[in-house]
């Protein structure tokens, strides 16, 4: 008789796990070599754009020549910016990235442009309220639904009654 | 109608209900952005610049300008009672201003600063009433050539001045100006970089990257702490110096105007670099520089009065020639120009009311501020007591919604959201975010004048080195030039490694 070993759930491990380990703890030397390469990649990308547009002449330039000027710019001071970093001594030196309350409001605020219309503005705002009052300030769900009644009360007093902003009022 | 009559004007409309109510808002939020640590001008300016949109234009900048110099004040505070810069230009008051406070001298260390600021702030905008008129005059009479030398100058001073790897500014020059060629093109129409998307055409909004370059990204950096604030609590009846307090800071109140004047003409980082000026030259000339660091009271009131001074100085380039030195009126020249105002040589006769109803509240907002800070110095102190995770909620809702009431697009919350997030992963690397911000004001402009330069002059790269072009320059460059000489002279860089090594 084979004896079953129970199967333990360690997804919840492991995510406990992660969220251990975060933040990230990036070198100074390899996060400035990557961040210079982006750079490098968006002057390059302008640069690709520009040549699509008319570039005029040197004497009269057309809408395209001073942003591939700028581009090609912004690809070289990014290529020097990475060559150096990568030249540098190695140290120790790191940049944390990515701290829990950092993602959390990061996630939170990418959500706020996707809902603001369909949702409407105070829901949305009310549900960004919600996230950050209570897993990043750490306030119960009650005083967090509290203050947002409040809050979002005293945003549509200032903004639609006395400034007279329209904001979007969603499906209700 | 001659000076006096358009300040009795500017008067009219500071002094108006409006002018003073918006007057009174911008400094209390301006002191409050000061005083919370992580929120400078900058952010607190951003964070309320769509409140000002259904304002009219006069009223608007009032209030914008006053967070600007009550930020300066606001900066003080902390830095006394609790050895934390509110913002940078109150590093070095962090240095004797908390030793006081230590040695239970908070009281009057606070009121020097706020009386020196005063004084410092009123004197800068006299400068401003005097020297911007007859410079815009000038500048009316040049052409574009000229203002694209100006512009160039401006921007590779900032490169040179701004703190940390200078390879790293020049790089968020290029950026920012390259960032500012989205859109239509201003000569023919043709649209550049918005991908058929129309609501790229009239270019990246630039409240929402200025929100999220500096307010989001600064929110995100700050979340990252969860250090608590023990602050010196200081009593009311205390804050009166004593007769030796007077004596000493007196002409270091004096020095301070005249440095923080001087100073806030070289671009970038003035407000900075005066305090730090200030601070050197004061100990060079104190009879006992040895109690520098160990709570001398000229060492609160110099640096604190150059930095207010900066404020009135800042304002020249931008009203007399529309070209801001440091971010903060970057930002302002955005805010005129969403109002349909234009900042430089033609705002003093096309729009007159604006400039002196603008000087006109900058002289109340001074007695308002040196009337808010004293008093209730206790209560903004108790700022520091909110949790700052509570603060990020109500300035993120403000942020949003007042961006999305610009242009009523979802796409400018999508461009502050996502340039929040470059402008944290640029500032964790050590890249500056003021160089990308004054090159995205300019570039527009820049790109126009050099066509329109080019074009005039059929197509001769000599317009920009004709007489007119090299007397602007080299005169530009001789001041810049003397007064960086002279804050490396006065000991800037020492009192900068100072600081460094205290720190």
């Amino acid at each position: 008789m084979v004896e079953q070993t129970p199967i333990a759930d360690h997804s919840a491990d492991r995510g406990r796990e992660r969220a251990r380990r975060l933040p990230f703890a990036i070198s100074v030397r390899w996060g400035g070599v990557v961040l210079a390469g982006a750079l490098a990649v968006t002057g390059l990308v302008f640069v690709w754009q520009s040549t699509m547009l008319d570039l005029g002449g040197i004497g009269l330039p057309g809408p395209g020549l001073f942003p591939l000027v700028l581009g090609v710019l912004l690809a070289v001071f990014s290529l020097v910016i990475g060559v150096e970093s990568w030249r540098a001594p190695a140290t120790e030196r790191t940049v944390e990235l990515g701290h829990p309350h950092v993602l959390i409001t990061a996630a939170a605020l990418l959500a706020v442009p996707v809902l603001f219309e369909p949702l409407g503005a105070y829901l949305t705002l009310a549900l960004l309220s919600a996230v950050l009052l209570v897993f990043v300030a750490r306030l119960s769900l009650w005083l967090a639904a509290i203050w947002i009644a409040l809050g979002m009360a005293a945003c549509w007093y200032l903004f639609e009654v006395l400034l007279g902003v329209r904001l979007p009022a969603g499906p209700f | 109608m001659s000076g006096l009559d358009h300040l009795i004007g500017g008067f009219s409309v500071a002094l108006s209900w409006k002018g003073l109510l918006y007057c009174f808002i911008g400094c209390l939020w301006g002191t409050v952005v000061g005083v919370l640590p992580g929120l400078g001008p900058l952010a607190g300016m951003t964070l309320l610049l769509p409140l000002t949109f259904g304002l009219d234009p006069t009223i608007g900048i009032i209030m914008l300008t006053g967070i600007f110099y009550g930020a300066m004040y606001g900066g003080s505070t902390t830095s006394i009672l609790v050895r934390i810069p509110g913002e940078a230009a109150s590093v070095v008051t962090c240095i004797d201003g908390y030793e006081m406070a230590r040695q239970g001298r908070a009281g009057p260390a606070l009121m020097i600063a706020a009386v020196g600021s005063f004084i410092g702030g009123t004197f800068s905008i006299l400068g401003l009433m005097f020297i911007a008129p007859p410079l815009a005059k000038v500048m009316i009479a040049i052409g574009p050539s000229v203002e694209v030398v100006l512009m160039l100058l401006a921007l590779a001073v900032i490169s040179f001045v701004s703190p940390g790897s200078r390879m790293k500014t020049a790089t968020m020059v290029v950026f920012g100006l390259l960032l500012g060629t989205i859109g239509l093109d201003n000569l023919t129409g043709v649209a550049r970089f918005t991908f058929g998307n129309p609501d790229l055409s009239g270019g990246l909004s630039f409240a929402a990257l200025a929100i999220g370059l500096f307010g989001l990204s600064e929110i995100l950096i700050n979340l990252e702490t969860t250090e608590t604030i023990k602050a010196i609590q200081p009593k009311l009846r205390d804050l009166v110096p004593r007769w030796n307090d007077l004596r000493e800071s007196g002409p270091a109140v004096g020095r301070g105007s005249v440095i923080g004047f001087i100073f806030g003409i070289i671009p970038g980082a003035s407000h900075v670099v005066s305090t730090f000026v200030s601070y050197a030259v004061e100990k060079r000339l104190s009879r006992h520089p040895e109690q520098f660091g160990k709570g001398a009271i000229a060492g609160v009131a110099g640096p604190e009065t150059a930095n207010n001074a900066v404020t009135g100085t800042a304002m020249i380039p931008l009203l007399a020639l529309g070209i801001p030195s440091i971010p903060a009126t970057a930002l302002l020249l955005s805010a005129l120009t969403i109002h349909g105002v234009q900042p430089g040589p033609l705002l003093l006769t096309d729009r007159p009311e604006v400039f002196w109803g603008l000087v006109a509240s900058m002289y109340i907002g001074n007695l308002i501020l040196l009337a808010l800070n004293l008093p209730l110095v206790g209560l903004f102190v108790n700022l520091l007591r909110i949790p700052y995770r509570w603060l990020v909620v109500i300035i993120l809702v403000i942020s949003i919604i007042g961006i999305y009431s610009v242009n009523f697009s979802t796409v400018d919350i999508w461009i502050m959201v996502i340039s929040g997030g470059i402008g944290y992963v640029l500032r964790k690397f050590g890249y500056e975010m003021a160089p990308l911000l004054l090159a995205l004001v300019l570039g527009d402009r820049l790109e126009a004048n050099f066509r329109v330069a080019l074009t005039m002059s059929g197509g001769s790269y000599a317009t920009f080195f004709d007489t007119a072009s090299i007397i602007v320059l080299g005169s530009a460059l001789a001041i810049l030039l003397v007064m960086q000489g002279l804050a490396w002279a006065l000991g800037y860089r020492k009192s900068l490694a100072d600081e460094a090594e205290r720190a």
